[in-house]
């Protein structure tokens, strides 16, 4: 019976344990025999494999290991390892085990040690290992030396000095012209992760290293392969001649069967064909060979299974915007298949995008009006846009494209029809005044649209050709009676659109423009649509003409964005193609984490000096809207309505927005954040939130003054969240304690340190400026009330303090920067401290803003520039230059930079501090 | 490479889970984060958690919307927010997960093989591997499932160990890992494929459900793998094709995937030589201009245990079969094949709200072959109210069945066997709830057909032997060649 019971089969271990069990474990493990012992040890990893503790068994259980059975020593070692990363200290005891282990006869036994060594993380038991190590890296069996060799990567992972004492990297050298395939593919994997993990160059590909690899290659196993693939990809071969030679050694790995060997071997042919294209146009056919080369292989990749399929396809997203000659004949392929997942189906979309050209685009515009009848309806709009794109892309399909939308108009299929409205309006500011025709057939759909994007790019269009459009006033009549519960962007289009009505025809529409300006100035909370209100009103109060100028000025037509990538960006992914990086389309720093969280205890520690500080924060209440003011600056750049890469400068605007919120005079002190109202009582259940961001010894810092306005419920426990932002801030801590919890009435000062999180960053579109938003949710524990505000980030609280840039490196610099990406501004009605070089300059250095020279300007008696830099804790560099002339409180900021995307922050955040006293 | 691996149940328990490299301190919590991975897929939402603004497969918020949600909003990234909880089909094999990790998974039999990495490393070879593993379980488990693996997880952690070290693959071939492997497998025996016929001549031989090594079975007695071994050896030619057809029935796009598939049980591991057809042409553009008869190929693949050195003359190849299913080449055609189904389909407008649909069905395949559990579907409007449907066959198709599924708004066609040269018709009339506008229209189709030809390959790629290197007298093994047809993607429109 006993024999039936234990003949099932191993989940017959996963019993629950009794009372005693562990006891009777015990005695098992000690059992004479054999077959009870392996049994017991099987039930003690049964145990261990769901979560129990069963480390009380460690001693019993490692006595195990003196035997000469290896499968009982296998179990054993499996439950050591097990414990080494839970237990270090317990491991301890097995050393001696180990080290004996290491000198077994048998080989299975002497790797098994080594291997199960390199994973116990004790600094103390690493000394131990060395000299195992060493032997074993040396040992007459491949299947050690395969084994010591990854063993090296894991030593360098605890211990870097001492494998570089031992010598361990010549050796892993040696082992690259190893006679056995499985001991070179670990030795060149050990050391690329060396490599990888040091920043040093151990991988450093000689001549000599070039000819062991090309020879391993024939030799190794398939994943040896591809690992010697990526390290060559990662060698720059000498000449043209070379680069040739080491390709024609790859090329027969793309017959492979592993799709890994196949895409590591695309990716040196790729980086390579650069060397030979620098090489001159001699290379030039072989290159067209190359490239003919490289197609079957791919094409073959999307046969593989759908998750092979996927990744291929994004990195050869990457290959056609790179070569686009490698595809250009195989369109056919990436037409979608019925039965396709649906994140290859996108894929395969994207990429006919990239590929379609006048010879292919009417078999194209089939398939895509094929698939705009399906029932996906991501996919089926992903595809209605593609057809937009398609016009957007070729000017003579233009017309053929628009045919095609309309006919999908005609389905009136909701989705449908607004996905075309969107893609419409593209095509409308590709081609300026040529399709207006459709402008009626879009009219008739106005019912349809309930999406946002959708409604804003109709009234967009209804705006821009208002006079084409007999009742155009009356259609955004009918828009207007629900102005208050659009979304904002909706919001915005319809304030721009009825503007540009107005202008265009002044008698009918006076009484609408007012009240969409009403509206927007004194009804809305959204700072957006009030500042662009103000603008608009403004401008149409003092200079109709100009606001003509302005509102309906020519409007940059925009480009075809199907190879949206930047090139420098392209060529970095280009270079990573085959890794991860090509899958998300972002370099490898954007998301390989490598930030180390700082301490808690040094947090509390902050946390404490803030205590101090807080008493004297408290008289910050007065409007200090001109942070928003600020921030908005950036965003009037599309006030126009619509432009992408606008280069209007900013200047004039903001000299408008400080003037319209009665000049500056914001009540921030160094080195205090700057605190404005965030959210009101009304929106947070009776709690007034002012927020400020400030730098304290490196660390940023989210500020919170706490009121508690109305709420019955004193305000004890806050959690919070930030959504994704330009900053990559998150929360350093999600719980907010307010201890002692604020009653009705009163307030209390809160600081939350924001860490950076690179999964929190928000990209920046090309050709776009930063937002300054960092949009923020509250939980209110006590009440379980959520609320949200958004307040714009102080960036000068970014600054880090070795910001100073060396004068030569400076001017190099500065000069290196084209005009054009120069951002100014004149700053007026500056406090009288900031007039002063030697004052501002002092000032800016509280802040990590370094003065790198002044000097005056040559036939300008009286006036004075001075060079700043500053530098951001992400590594951004910011050079400013400051002119100002001796009496007149106005500066003039111009600002220089690489990432202009956050150049506009950087200067409103100078402006700020001169404004401030 | 990866930190860790883990196989999830279809419900989501972990079923095994190794960690390769682990910071001290975590661990515990490893197990949370895996739940969340699978949440993530399970409902997947169309946005990669952890890169903002990069939606992997839902593109919206990029591309052609890009432009005008930027230019609108003043570029605030509102789009990517937008975007509600839909349902956004399967969750692409690669994604960052909040907590920082990259993570990939491949799905087999329902269960999920997945694994982490915080490096930016090759996601190809991850997802080769996972598919690796997962052979590598069938292979000693006999077959793959919840069940089977936690009978066998004592088995598949030593597995696991030697598969991987360090995270990095190491010994992936299912024969050499059998050096390293004391324990023994216990059987598990596999799940009736529910739902589906299987038809015995093409589903693969018992033996396919058999471990690679000796194993015990749920009695605990011991089976030796020798002992009842067959000298066997199992070789599939299979074709999988794509093909798409118009309205007027030409072929607009058509590829043939196959490959020669082995299972070797063939004692003592002899070399084996294989020879294809003479006339084989690797690459559609390679200098042939005369238009030979011979199978041309457009992109072939070889295991890395192919010895090609008479593959340039002769066509021949020769090996070693590793343990366990194996594929020795795989293969790639397009352009000019003979389809075996041709697709004719018609619509009717007999009233304002009555439709006729007949769908004829030409099988263009020798009288001595015929398709198996072939299944034709229809999809019709979602205001279709009734829908009536009759078959007209030609005697020696069997299992004849067409019926209208109401729940899913289609029609569905069965036969059980459909000879070849003879051709096939349904007529279904349908009535809806208002007139037929031409949008109504468009929901019709497209029609998909699925089907296996047994012994049949479009290609007319041959084996002409296959045979053991060496004179061994006495040895005879048993050789199962097998052709096989699938349809993977064979789709009409309307």
């Amino acid at each position: 019976m006993a024999l039936k019971d234990q003949g099932g089969s191993d989940s017959r271990f996963f019993t629950t344990q009794k009372k005693g069990e562990l006891h009777e474990l015990r005695t098992e493990l000690h059992s004479t025999d054999r077959t009870t012992k392996v049994d017991a040890v099987k039930k003690v990893i049964a145990s261990m494999t769901v979560g129990k503790d069963v480390s009380g068994l460690f001693t019993d259980v490692l006595n195990c290991a003196q035997t000469g059975n290896i499968e009982l020593k296998k179990l054993v070692y499996l439950y050591l390892i097990n414990y080494a990363k839970s237990q270090p200290e317990l491991t301890l005891l097995a050393v001696n085990t180990f080290v004996k282990d290491a000198n077994d006869r048998n080989p299975l036994i002497r790797a098994l040690a080594v291997r199960t060594m390199g994973c116990i993380r004790v600094d103390r038991i690493t000394e131990y290992l060395c000299e195992p190590l060493g032997r074993a890296l040396r040992d007459d069996d491949p299947y050690v030396r395969k084994t010591a060799a990854v063993c090296v990567a894991k030593l360098y992972d605890i211990a870097p000095e001492l494998v570089q004492e031992r010598g361990f990297i010549e050796t892993l050298h040696d082992l690259i012209s190893d006679s056995n395939p499985s001991v070179v593919a670990n030795g060149v994997a050990a050391l690329s992760e060396i490599a990888e993990t040091s920043g040093r160059d151990v991988m450093k590909i000689s001549a000599s290293v070039l000819q062991k690899l090309l020879a391993a290659l024939n030799e190794c196993t398939e994943w040896g392969q591809v690992f010697i693939l990526d390290s060559l990809a990662k060698y720059v071969p000498g000449d043209a001649r070379e680069a040739e030679g080491i390709i024609e050694r790859v090329t027969p790995r793309l017959q492979h069967a592993n799709s890994a060997v196949v895409m590591s071997a695309v990716k040196v042919i790729l980086s390579y064909m650069d060397v030979m294209a620098a090489g001159g146009g001699a290379n030039a056919e072989n290159i067209r060979a190359l490239t003919r080369k490289l197609a079957p292989p791919l094409v073959t990749l999307l046969n593989s299974e759908p998750e092979i399929q996927y990744v291929a396809l994004r990195n050869i997203n990457l290959i056609v915007q790179k070569r686009p000659s490698i595809l250009e004949n195989e369109i056919k392929v990436f037409f979608c298949k019925y039965n396709d997942p649906i994140y290859v189906k996108m894929e395969k979309l994207e990429i006919i995008i990239k590929l379609v050209s006048e010879k292919n685009i009417d078999q194209v515009l089939l398939e895509l009006k094929e698939y705009a009848t399906e029932v996906d309806v991501d996919f089926v709009r992903k595809s209605v846009s593609a057809i937009g794109r398609c016009a957007v892309k070729l000017e003579r399909a233009a017309e053929r494209c628009i045919g095609v939308l309309l006919e999908l108009i005609q389905t009136k299929v909701n989705y449908v029809v607004q996905e075309s409205v969107i893609v419409i309006k593209d095509i409308f500011r590709r081609y300026p005044n040529r399709y207006e025709s459709i402008i009626a057939t879009l009219c008739d759909n106005l019912d349809t649209l309930d999406e946002p994007q959708a409604k804003a790019s109709m009234i967009w269009i209804i705006g821009e050709y208002a006079e084409r459009i007999d009742n155009a006033d009356e259609l955004l009549e009918t828009f207007l009676e629900t102005f208050e519960e659009e979304d904002p962007t909706v919001q915005l289009q319809l304030l721009t659109a009825t503007v540009k009505c107005f202008l265009k025809n002044p008698e009918e529409t006076q009484d609408m423009v007012q009240r969409v300006l009403d509206l927007a100035t004194e009804e809305s909370d959204n700072p957006d649509l009030r500042d662009r209100g103000f603008i608009y009103w403004r401008l149409l109060s003092t200079d109709p003409e100009a606001a003509k100028l302005v509102v309906l000025g020519d409007k940059p037509v925009i480009e075809d964005d199907t190879f949206r990538l930047e090139p420098n960006l392209l060529n970095v992914l280009v270079g990573q193609i085959a890794t991860l990086s090509s899958i998300y389309h972002k370099p490898p720093e954007a998301f390989v984490v490598r930030a180390k969280r700082s301490p808690t205890s040094d947090v509390m520690g902050m946390d404490d000096d803030e205590e101090d500080i807080g008493g004297e924060e408290e008289d910050y209440e007065d409007e200090n809207d001109v942070n928003n003011g600020g921030g908005g600056g950036g965003d009037l750049l599309d006030m126009g309505g619509l432009s992408v890469n606008d280069n209007t400068p900013s200047s004039a605007d903001d000299g408008g927005m400080s003037d319209l919120f009665g000049g500056g005079g914001g009540a921030a002190a160094a080195p205090e954040a700057r605190m404005s109202k965030v959210c009101t009582p009304e929106k947070s259940g009776g709690i007034e939130l002012w927020a400020g961001f400030r730098q304290v010894g490196g660390a940023v810092k989210l500020e919170l003054d706490i009121r508690n306005i109305s709420s019955n419920v004193p305000v004890s426990n806050l959690a919070i969240q930030l959504n994704k932002n330009a900053f990559g801030f998150s929360p350093g801590s999600q719980q907010v304690i307010c201890n002692p919890p604020i009653p009705m009435g009163g307030s209390g000062k809160q600081t939350v340190e924001l860490v950076n999180n690179p999964n929190m960053l928000v990209q920046v579109p090309a050709g776009q400026p930063a937002s300054p938003q960092i949009q923020v949710a509250v939980k209110n524990m006590a009440t379980g009330l959520v609320f949200y505000f958004a307040a714009n980030f102080a960036f000068e609280a970014l600054f880090s303090s070795d910001g100073a840039l060396e004068r030569t490196a400076f001017i190099e610099s500065w000069k290196s920067i084209d005009d054009q990406k120069e951002l100014f501004s004149t700053v007026s009605d500056l406090p009288p401290s900031s007039t002063d070089i030697d004052q501002v300059a002092a000032k800016f250095q509280g802040y990590n803003i370094f003065l790198i020279a002044r000097r005056p300007v040559p036939n300008a008696v009286g006036q004075e520039v001075a060079y700043f830099s500053m530098k951001t804790t992400t590594g951004m560099i910011f050079m400013a230059e400051l002119t100002f002339k001796q009496g007149v409180n106005a500066a003039k900021v111009c600002l220089k930079t690489e990432n202009i995307a956050y150049g506009v922050q950087a200067k409103i955040a100078l402006e700020n501090l001169l404004r401030s006293p | 490479m990866i930190t860790n691996f883990f196989v999830l149940s279809p419900r989501g328990d972990t079923v095994i889970a190794k960690s390769y490299r682990s910071k001290s301190g975590v661990g515990a919590h490893e197990r949370s984060h895996t739940e969340a991975f699978f949440r993530k897929v399970k409902f997947w939402d169309g946005v990669a958690p952890g890169t903002p603004g990069m939606d992997t497969t839902l593109g919206l918020g990029s591309g052609g919307n890009k432009l005008s949600a930027d230019s609108l909003s003043g570029g605030s990234g509102e789009g990517s927010e937008a975007k509600d909880s839909k349902k956004f089909g399967d969750a692409p094999p690669v994604f960052v997960m909040p907590d920082g990790y990259s993570y990939m998974h491949v799905k087999r039999n329902g269960l999920i093989f997945g694994c982490a990495t915080e490096k930016n490393i090759s996601p190809v070879v991850v997802i080769e591997l996972l598919s690796k593993i997962a052979k590598v379980f069938k292979d000693y488990c006999g077959t793959l499932s919840e069940e089977s693996i936690r009978k066998n997880f004592i088995l598949l952690y030593e597995l696991l160990d030697e598969l991987l070290d360090y995270g990095y693959p190491q010994v992936t071939q299912t024969e050499n890992l059998k050096a390293f492997v004391y324990n023994e497998p216990i059987v598990v025996s596999a799940v009736a494929d529910t739902g589906k016929m299987i038809n015995p001549k093409t589903a693969s031989a018992s033996a396919v459900h058999k471990p690679v090594i000796s194993s015990v079975n749920a009695d605990g007695k011991k089976t030796s793998l020798a002992a009842n071994q067959k000298n066997e050896i199992f070789v599939d030619i299979l074709e999988r094709l794509s093909v798409l057809f118009s309205s007027n029935g030409y072929v607009l796009n058509s590829t043939i995937d196959g490959c020669i598939q082995m299972k070797s049980y063939l004692a003592g591991n002899p070399q084996l030589r294989l020879a294809l057809n003479e006339d084989l042409i690797v690459g559609k553009n390679s200098g042939s201009t005369s238009y030979s008869s011979g199978v041309t190929v457009d992109d072939i693949n070889f295991n890395d245990c192919v010895n090609l050195s008479e593959w340039d003359h002769g066509r021949t190849l020769s090996f070693y079969p590793p343990d366990g299913e194996f594929i020795v080449l795989s293969y790639r055609m397009t352009g000019e094949f003979k389809t075996p189904f041709r697709i004719f389909p018609s619509i009717e407008e007999v009233e304002p709200n009555k439709l006729e649909i007949a769908v004829h069905i030409r099988a263009e395949i020798p009288d001595n072959h015929f398709g198996a559990n072939v299944s034709i579907e229809v999809p019709l409007p979602h205001s279709t109210t009734t829908a009536t449907c009759n078959v007209v066959s030609t005697p020696g198709a069997t299992g004849v069945n067409a019926e209208y599924v109401s729940q899913d708004k289609k029609l569905v066609w069965t036969l059980k066997k459909f000879p070849g040269c003879t051709e096939q018709t349904m007529r279904a009339k349908i009535t809806l709830s208002g007139p037929c506008t031409s949008q109504i229209r468009r929901e019709i189709g497209p029609i998909n057909m699925s089907y296996e030809i047994p012994m049949y390959n479009v290609s007319s790629l041959q084996v002409r032997y296959l045979r053991i290197a060496e004179n061994m007298p006495g040895y005879t093994p048993y050789r199962w060649v097998r052709y096989v047809t699938q349809s993977n993607s064979y789709v009409c429109r309307l």
